[in-house]
């Protein structure tokens, strides 16, 4: 008993472990990681919007700051602060919505964040990051007013959402958008799937600060996260292998 | 001066993340009441923040309004609905007779209305998959999809034929095998992601409060 | 000399005939090779008419010229040009009379006082400048000075260069070795008007503050041969070593105290330099070029020690990058010099005999190892990252994305026909009653788990209903829910209701309303809603661990609106805690609220039922909790079809069956458009495949 209570802990301090040492390796044994398509193409769609005088959109999701469904919205985040440095310079500087007041404060904390560190802090205005509406599907209705009143051409989806996930992304394709969209849940990834031009499916919503080089740890806690990975899926191959051996006898 | 304010703002919110984290796996009755009380705060945070939240949504409508942007019509009626439902549920209650009834005439009935619409856009999606993404993975993704359809929806011809049978059969153990354990499998990498994400806050490395 | 005399090639000393090597220089005067012994031993005394004869009529005249003069004969090691400027350089001393360059008038007028220069008058310092090269010229005639002499600074260089030297002394202490003179300095490097004659107030263009960017330095290790070394390479040995010409001499101390310094303006390691280091600045420091540098070290100048006071001016700094793609010992001088006795002795043409001689091959076409082949570059990682940055940049650049193509303007044929499709197959069924399709016969795994379950609730407890989906969902949810209900009900089980959603009591009320008034059900006696429960999974644990402390207030509540109240009504009688509920029923739309609900509450229901009731696209997530060893979820109730089975078990048609024939015919629907749209998509995909196969 006392060993499954120290389990969660262990693991917890494993997996703290595992991030610093990678950020520590990271500069003598840099990692590569797979190709993202959506991830890769999205630098030249930002490019296309700031040259054509566009404007990107990331939305946060639908989910709380309190939920357990805040993570994906705080990876969105940590993308969000390389997008608007991306953006900083352009006539129409990134736009940010949400579902959620709260997220929609951290919204606005990030992108002033990012202007500042631009040294662009001019650009920053209180309503780029707004909150649209308190519900999952009204937040998805309101989406068009934004596509379309915006000029937007980079629809980022990077969030948590349910089923209005589908609309979201397909508002994005009618108004022929680049459409990137990554959510933790996994019954919206299927409906991304097809909705979406650039799903991100699995855990790949969360891998994104480590493809645009937010930081160290983000690199470093994605090599973390396949090390856990692969000790998970070979406890649970051992774990199958003695519980059907056991059973045979 | 900046500098420090930011490096304060990352101690408390690690500090109390840790406080969090430490209750949750440590089950004594300090750290139990300080989590409850930090949740608790949070919680009285978050509808605070849901107030600037709307705040946020008037100013930027109410901006619209004044500057007489594209589709400032709308936006107009926005605030004013917004502001008649906030007088009814402030003075009134969120369970008045009138609110249920713009709920029940409003709300409901346009929710559902997207829901149909989320419908014809998958079917539509459907439609369009293999024209737009024309590979193998299209093609499985189409095919199982059709499989569950025809397994989990009514036949004209009834449901006393071996094929009907054998495409129920073919769909329970599609659901609960493939879809179940993939869905499992994913589960456990957006565990790790979230965890990774969480960990990246406590550690003041990602400062979405800002820096 | 007679015609059996040799004439060394190198040296031009006149040798006996019979004497292989020469008496001066050492080099050998008889061919290696024995067939060319007599073109090359002979005396090179070409007949007339020869091709020859005018190299022997410029050395008669040489010679007679020497003789006519009374000078002293060409005095072996020296060359012939330099015993001809020789007597010129006695009378090109100075500068004329009265041409004296206004910088240099203006510093002398500052060492010595502009009283002593009159006009027309040669001023002391010439006069003593010619008084004491006169007596050096006497001098130098009587004692008849060797080869090496002090005043043969080219020759010297050259030995010098080619020979190990004893170790010199360091930069500025060799007071002793002689300048050249001022007369023969080199006229191809004049010395700009603009430099100071003091060499310590040294302006910042011949200063180590000069930045380098602003020349091209030669390769690292590049010396250029001496046979390619330009003619002022005559003098920038003795300006290198800091050796202050003669006639600069009057003007540099004095200099010293009057002109300003000029500090180098970025030191070393960002230390500014003060006034007293820069105050050191010498000739030594003069920012020179590399290779120039690297031929003084090979003149056997010793670097200046650590301690030097040119350490402390700045050093040119290049950019990391730039720094990085500086070859390193790969350039090699085209032609290398080899050693005297190494060397080719020239066996045809009028240079016969003669060693040393530049070979007339093109240099292009001598054979050498490429420049590039041993390119070696040392980089840091950063400086690859900033490579492949570059790299990246360009590669970017070169698939730059286009722009995009305007939208065309068309209409979505498709999307209305499907919309229209399946808003037909949907609304016929339910208008006309027609097509009616047969209701499912297979009962649902799980479904008689959950019938027996309910039958076996206690009716004295209520049951908590958690409406947690959105008002979308209530099309599904709402039928799939609502035979439970209806077999709630019909054991008057009281219910207590709560979500996490303000939209939770609301959709609540609607549903039991619309099902209990069938039953007679009243609010604040058969139900109670609990209300909204805000701040999520922390929240919903809360709830689980003390219900009667976590909520604000109810909804709809038929008594006093207070949390009291709430709980005094008769439906929550008995319940002082989460485990006080019959059964927990979760009616949830998305995976993630359902699974809050499992792991939050799920430890805190105790001996009571947990039971899932679920929109279809949720199922297979949800399946694992309730198939597990340890079952988390005791019976799962999803998607329609389930729904209508429960209706038939319960006897009693419902919403469920009354969508029954509307979901069937647009399940058929959609159904077909996948069937079509993925022959459409493999039709093009062929189509196209031929096309192009045929175009090839």
């Amino acid at each position: 008993m006392i060993a499954q209570e120290l389990l969660g802990p262990a693991v917890l301090v494993l997996f703290v472990g595992l991030i610093l040492g990678f950020a520590m390796l990271g500069r003598r044994w840099p990692a590569v990681f797979r190709p993202l398509h959506g991830l890769e193409a999205l630098g030249a769609a930002i490019e296309r919007a700031v040259e054509a005088g566009e404007r990107v959109h990331l939305s946060l999701g639908t989910g709380s700051v309190t939920g357990a469904d805040s993570a994906p919205a705080f990876a969105g985040l940590a993308m969000l602060s390389r997008v608007a440095a991306a953006t900083a310079m352009s006539d129409r500087p990134v736009v940010v919505t949400a579902g959620d007041g709260a997220m929609a404060v951290l919204a606005q904390d990030t992108l002033r964040s990012a202007y500042d560190r631009a040294r662009a802090q001019d650009r920053f205005q209180s309503t780029s990051g707004r909150m649209l509406a308190p519900t999952p599907f009204s937040y998805a209705a309101a989406l068009p007013t934004v596509l379309a009143n915006e000029d937007v051409s980079v629809h980022m989806l990077i969030g948590s959402f349910g089923s209005e996930v589908a609309l979201a992304a397909d508002f994005g394709e009618r108004q022929r958008a680049f459409v990137l969209a990554g959510t933790d849940d996994i019954q919206s990834q299927a409906l991304l799937y097809v909705t979406a031009d650039h799903p991100l499916i699995g855990e790949e919503v969360f891998a994104g600060g480590a493809y645009l080089n937010v930081g160290p740890l983000h690199r470093a806690s994605l090599r973390a996260e396949d090390l856990l990975r692969t000790l998970i899926v070979a406890s649970i191959l051992i774990g199958t292998v003695l519980r059907t051996l056991g059973d045979l006898v | 001066m900046r500098l420090r304010l930011s490096l304060l703002w990352a101690a408390v919110a690690s500090v109390v993340g840790l406080l969090v984290l430490a209750g949750f796996f440590i089950q004594t009755p300090i750290l139990i009441a300080l989590g409850g009380s930090l949740v608790g705060l949070a919680v009285l945070l978050a509808g605070v923040a849901l107030l600037l939240g709307l705040y946020n949504l008037l100013s930027v409508h109410l901006r619209k309004i004044s500057l007489q942007e594209r589709g400032w019509p709308y936006s107009a009626l926005l605030v004013l609905s917004l502001l008649g439902t906030l007088v009814l549920g402030v003075f009134f209650g969120p369970d008045n007779p009138v609110a249920l009834v713009l709920f029940n005439s409003f709300q409901l009935p346009a929710e559902a209305s997207l829901m149909a619409l989320l419908a014809v856009t998958l079917t539509l999606a459907g439609f369009r998959l293999i024209s737009r993404r024309r590979d193998l993975l299209s093609f499985v993704f189409v095919g199982v999809a059709l499989l569950v359809l025809l397994g989990t929806g009514p036949w004209p011809s009834g449901e006393t034929s071996d094929t009907y049978l054998l495409i129920i059969d073919v769909r329970n153990w599609l659901a609960q095998v493939w879809a179940a354990g993939g869905a499992r499998g994913i589960l456990l990498g957006v565990a790790l992601g979230a965890a990774a994400t969480g960990l990246r806050v406590l550690l003041a490395s990602d400062r979405p409060y800002g820096e | 000399m007679t015609m059996a005399d040799v004439r060394c090639p190198m040296c031009s000393t006149i040798n006996p005939a019979d004497a292989t090597a020469c008496s001066v220089c050492g080099a050998r005067l008889k061919p290696m090779i024995a067939g060319e012994a007599e073109s090359l031993a002979g005396p090179p005394e070409p007949q007339e008419g020869e091709a020859g004869d005018w190299l022997a009529r410029i050395r008669s005249e040489v010679e007679r010229k020497a003789e006519t003069s009374g000078e002293a004969p060409p005095r072996p090691g020296e060359p012939e040009w330099l015993n001809r400027l020789r007597p010129a350089s006695g009378e090109e001393e100075g500068p004329p009379e009265g041409e004296l360059p206004e910088w240099l008038s203006e510093e002398e007028g500052s060492a010595a006082g502009p009283s002593e220069a009159a006009p027309g008058e040669v001023p002391d310092w010439l006069a003593r400048i010619r008084e004491r090269q006169k007596t050096e010229l006497e001098a130098a005639a009587e004692e008849a000075p060797p080869p090496s002499a002090d005043d043969d600074w080219l020759g010297r260089l050259r030995r010098e260069e080619f020979l190990p030297t004893e170790p010199e002394a360091p930069l500025g202490e060799e007071p002793e070795r002689e300048a050249p003179p001022l007369g023969p300095r080199p006229p191809s490097r004049p010395l700009p008007p603009s430099s100071p004659p003091a060499p310590a107030a040294a302006p910042p263009p011949i200063s180590a503050t000069a930045p380098p960017s602003g020349r091209i330095p030669p390769p690292s290790g590049e010396k250029p041969a001496v046979s390619q070394a330009p003619p002022f390479m005559g003098i920038s040995k003795d300006l290198l070593e800091g050796a202050m010409p003669k006639w600069l001499e009057g003007a540099g101390p004095s200099s010293d105290e009057g002109l300003p310094h000029m500090p180098a303006l970025v030191a070393e390691e960002g230390l500014a330099v003060t006034p007293e280091s820069a105050s050191d600045l010498q000739m030594g420091s003069i920012d020179i070029p590399n290779w120039l540098g690297d031929l003084r070290k090979d003149a056997g100048v010793a670097p200046p020690d650590a301690g030097a006071p040119g350490d402390s001016l700045a050093r040119a700094t290049l950019p990391a990058w730039l720094e990085a793609m500086r070859p390193m010992d790969t350039f090699r001088p085209v032609v290398e010099i080899q050693a005297e006795d190494a060397q080719e002795v020239e066996s045809a043409g009028p240079l016969a005999g003669l060693r040393g001689v530049l070979l007339a091959e093109p240099v292009v076409a001598m054979p050498r190892q490429p420049s590039y082949s041993g390119a070696r570059l040392e980089v840091t990682e950063r400086q690859f990252a900033l490579a492949d940055l570059i790299h990246r940049m360009v590669e970017q650049e070169a698939s730059e994305v286009g722009p995009k193509p305007p939208a065309r303007r068309r209409l979505p044929f498709s999307r209305w026909a499907i919309a229209g499709a399946l808003f037909l197959a949907v609304a016929l069924p339910a208008l006309l009653g027609a097509p009616s399709l047969s209701v499912p016969t297979l009962v649902p795994p799980g479904l008689p788990a959950l019938i027996t379950l309910v039958d076996s609730l206690p009716g004295d407890r209520p049951v908590l209903l958690v409406f947690d989906y959105e008002p979308a969902y209530a099309g599904e949810l709402d039928a799939v829910a609502g035979p439970l209900l209806e077999d709630l009900m019909q054991r008057d089980i009281r219910l207590a209701t709560v979500s996490t959603r303000p939209s939770g009591p609301p959709l609540a009320e609607r549903l039991i309303r619309r099902i209990g008034d069938a039953h007679g059900y009243l609010n604040g006696q058969d139900y109670v809603h609990l209300g909204y429960l805000p701040g999520g999974p922390a929240a919903v644990q809360l709830f689980a661990r003390d219900p009667r402390e976590s909520l604000a207030g109810g909804f709809l509540l038929a008594q006093e609106p207070t949390r009291r109240g709430m709980w005094s009504t008769p439906v929550l009688a008995g319940v002082q805690q989460f485990s006080d509920f019959g059964a927990v029923v979760i009616i949830a739309a998305g995976t993630e609220i359902a699974r809050t609900w499992v792991e939050q509450a799920g430890p805190w229901t105790g001996a009571s039922p947990l039971v899932m009731v679920a929109s279809a696209g949720i199922e297979p997530l949800i399946r694992p909790y309730y198939e597990a060893l340890n079952p988390q979820v005791d019976a799962v109730l999803s998607g329609l079809p389930a729904a209508v089975a429960y209706e038939q078990a319960n006897g009693r048609a419902g919403d469920a069956r009354l969508l029954w024939d509307s979901f069937g015919t647009g399940m058929l629907v959609a159904e077909m458009a996948l069937i079509l749209g993925g022959m459409y998509g493999a039709a093009s995909f062929l189509l196209r495949s031929g096309t192009g196969t045929s175009e090839s």
